[in-house]
């Protein structure tokens, strides 16, 4: 078994106390982002770019997989607490987490979630070991025309599927290919777009478009809008951590929802909503005591789908490491980490970096590990993260931003550019235009475009080669038929 | 992107039918073609094709501004048959107010004024107006109390950054401090 003994050598690269350390910093990071609002996963590994650029990559890839994953830990622990999602795909362990909370039940949802994300975490992380290989593998086989037909079905679906209208979602995707396009062009050295300016002869920084989407907009979107909430602390005394019932009751929606998300995350646009959605509506449908769904909370209802979300992180990065190809706003933030160490993900990342893959993955693990210890026990000290006063936690935000947009290069067009984008995010909000196809158009854009001149050249121009290969096709044809869906789907329901 | 659960009884519907007419943005639109025609025109001045490799630099580009023109148009369209633009979802945000002008150039401010205060008076100085200017759009009115956990929040950052990790942040230029 090839791949037991590249992940025995992972772990002898994930253990040693310095990727150790990196592990334990990404998931203390990533649970406090989780538990906070305002800021999440991606923001943070984007501002931390630059910082890690000084550092070996493979200890920033252990560090960016911890704030993942605690991300997702994270969040669920404010689902429940206090009804305030930290991210997406806790949406739904808020709907049964904080009613069974509010019965003093809080602790037995918590460790419900905690394991069930261990558990979903674990066996997610050992079907990406076997899988993996195999999958990158495939890519030997992808030729030019074929990863620009990938590219342009991620693009289709992450347009389509996310978002209130198609067109909105991609209006999102044309701005970030519009961004990704600046700049000098590789393949000529031709300057284009840059507006004459010497300063955006390398393109949009990354870190300005991300600061700007998520920090500047999020909080000048938060600020119009703010009530000055009073966040009310549900007390976790009164309950029980998990009954022998509770075990009875949870492991089998522990199994359904790594079976749900693990391969929706690894499709294009799969994300976290779904895969929690569909585990949510399966758990309440099979559930025994279907009577407590929505009233005193039922826990079926936090285990399936807090496994869901953690299979699905993974599986998200089944694509990304095999293929280089993002499924998701964070995954494409990953990419972009792994272009700024000049490494290339796919088949040639697991043979020319098998230490950096395989310690990545075998950091999964011990994350996993970490991050129940730390959720568990600690969960009260997390949840006083939420005493800091939202006025101070927006501004706080606004300052890392500008640490990370100035400290790159100390331009104030960076600045300048970062809140011109910061009011895109803005208007983006406010008439609900999706955020991620634009990540999604700019991050991978240049590549799909590297893929298609290549594609053109070889085919010698003529645009058949785009389909000629079978895999093209398919995935074309597959692109469309994302397009086309909610059309279809809009016909054959009566209005 | 996170929304609030629903209710299992049913919640009084505040988001679109409230007290203001709902956003009919023909604006959103407009933009969204004249930054296309933007890029067409930049795409254009560069050569289209090249020998060797049948598309220039020139190509993407302007199928992305051909792209941006013809989904404003679209966008046009679906604002002129009433289509929906609701705000979305976030914490601490509540969707259903109406937005405070106040608040947003606040916000913009603090996003704007490093752009001036740094180079001359170093970063935990523009931290520090930065933080309190957020800190007034979110409502706060002890001023001298969020600049001063400004400068110390500037003050952490900068050592923690540019003397321990190594970007470029300016300290105090008045003092000479880099």
């Amino acid at each position: 078994m090839e791949a037991l003994h590249q992940l025995a050598h992972g772990f002898v690269v994930a253990l040693s106390p310095l990727n150790l350390f990196w592990a334990f910093v990404g998931s203390v990071l990533g649970t406090a982002i989780g538990v906070l609002p305002g800021i999440g996963p991606a923001l943070t590994i984007a501002l931390l770019l630059p910082v890690t650029t000084q550092m070996n990559p493979t200890g920033a890839f252990i560090m960016f997989a911890g704030i993942l994953y605690g991300a997702m830990y994270g969040g669920s622990t404010t689902s429940i607490l206090l009804n305030t999602p930290g991210e997406s795909g806790a949406i739904m362990t808020a709907l049964e987490g904080n009613r069974m909370a509010r019965r003093g039940r809080g602790a037995a949802a918590l460790a419900t979630a905690a394991i069930g994300s261990f558990i979903a975490g674990t066996l997610a992380t050992i079907v990406l070991t076997f899988a993996a290989p195999t999958v990158a593998e495939l890519a030997f086989v992808f030729g030019p025309a074929d990863y620009f037909a990938l590219m342009v079905l991620a693009f289709t679906s992450v347009s389509c599927v996310l978002g209130a209208s198609r067109v909105r979602g991609f209006v999102s995707l044309f701005l970030g290919l519009a961004l990704g396009v600046m700049g000098i062009d590789a393949q000529t050295g031709q300057a284009r777009l840059t507006f004459g300016s010497p300063e955006l002869l390398d393109g949009m920084e990354l870190v300005v478009v991300l600061v700007g989407l998520f920090a500047v907009g999020e909080t000048i979107y938060v600020a119009s809008r703010y009530g000055g909430g009073q966040l009310l602390l549900n007390p976790l005394a009164g309950g029980v951590w998990m009954t022998r019932e509770d075990w009875r009751r949870s492991w089998k929606p522990w199994l359904r929802g790594t079976l749900l998300g693990f391969p929706i995350g690894a499709l294009p646009a799969g994300g976290s909503e779904i895969p929690t959605f569909l585990s949510y509506m399966v758990e309440r449908r099979l559930a025994p005591k279907r009577e407590e769904f929505g009233r005193e909370g039922a826990i079926e209802g936090v285990a399936g789908p807090e496994a869901a979300n953690n299979a699905a992180a993974a599986g998200v990065l089944v694509p990304l490491l095999t293929l280089g190809l993002p499924t998701s706003a964070t995954a494409a933030i990953l990419l972009a980490a792994f272009q700024n160490y000049g490494l290339q993900p796919g088949p040639y990342l697991f043979l020319n970096n098998p230490d950096l893959v395989w310690g990545l993955i075998a950091s999964l693990y011990i994350g996993n590990v970490m991050l129940l210890v730390l959720n568990l026990p600690l969960v009260g000290i997390w949840v006083r993260l939420l005493l800091i006063p939202r006025p101070w936690l927006y501004a706080g935000i606004m300052v890392f931003g500008i640490v990370g947009v100035y400290g790159l290069g100390g331009s104030e067009l960076d600045l300048a550019l970062m809140v011109v984008v910061g009011l895109a995010g803005y208007a983006m909000r406010v008439y609900d235009f999706p955020i991620a196809p634009a990540l999604l158009g700019m991050i991978l854009g240049p590549m799909a475009e590297t893929q298609l001149r290549r594609a053109l050249a070889i085919g010698q121009g003529s645009p058949w080669t785009l389909v000629e290969s079978p895999l093209s096709a398919t995935i074309l044809v597959l692109a469309v038929a994302v397009l086309l869906l909610p059309t279809v789907l809009r016909r054959l329901q009566p209005a | 992107m996170s929304s609030r659960p629903t209710e299992a009884e049913p919640a009084p519907d505040t988001s679109s039918t409230g007290t203001r007419p709902p956003p009919r943005p023909s604006w959103l639109g407009v933009a969204v073609i004249a930054l296309g025609l933007v890029w067409l025109y930049g795409a254009l001045s560069l050569p289209q094709a090249a020998t060797y490799a049948v598309v220039g630099p020139g190509f993407f580009p302007a199928v992305i501004g051909a792209g941006l023109v013809i989904l404003g148009v679209l966008l046009l369209v679906a604002v002129a048959r009433g289509e929906r633009f609701e705000p979305q979802d976030a914490e601490d945000a509540d969707a259903t107010r109406a937005p405070s002008r106040a608040a947003f150039w606040t916000t913009v401010a603090a996003g704007v004024a490093p752009v001036f205060v740094i180079r001359p008076l170093g970063f935990p100085i523009a931290a520090a107006v930065t933080f309190a200017l957020t800190a007034r759009a979110f409502g706060s009115r002890r001023t001298l109390l969020d600049l001063g956990v400004g400068l110390l929040l500037g003050i952490a950052c900068w050592l923690l950054f540019s003397r321990l990790l190594g970007l470029s942040l300016p300290g105090f230029p008045p003092l000479g401090v880099a």
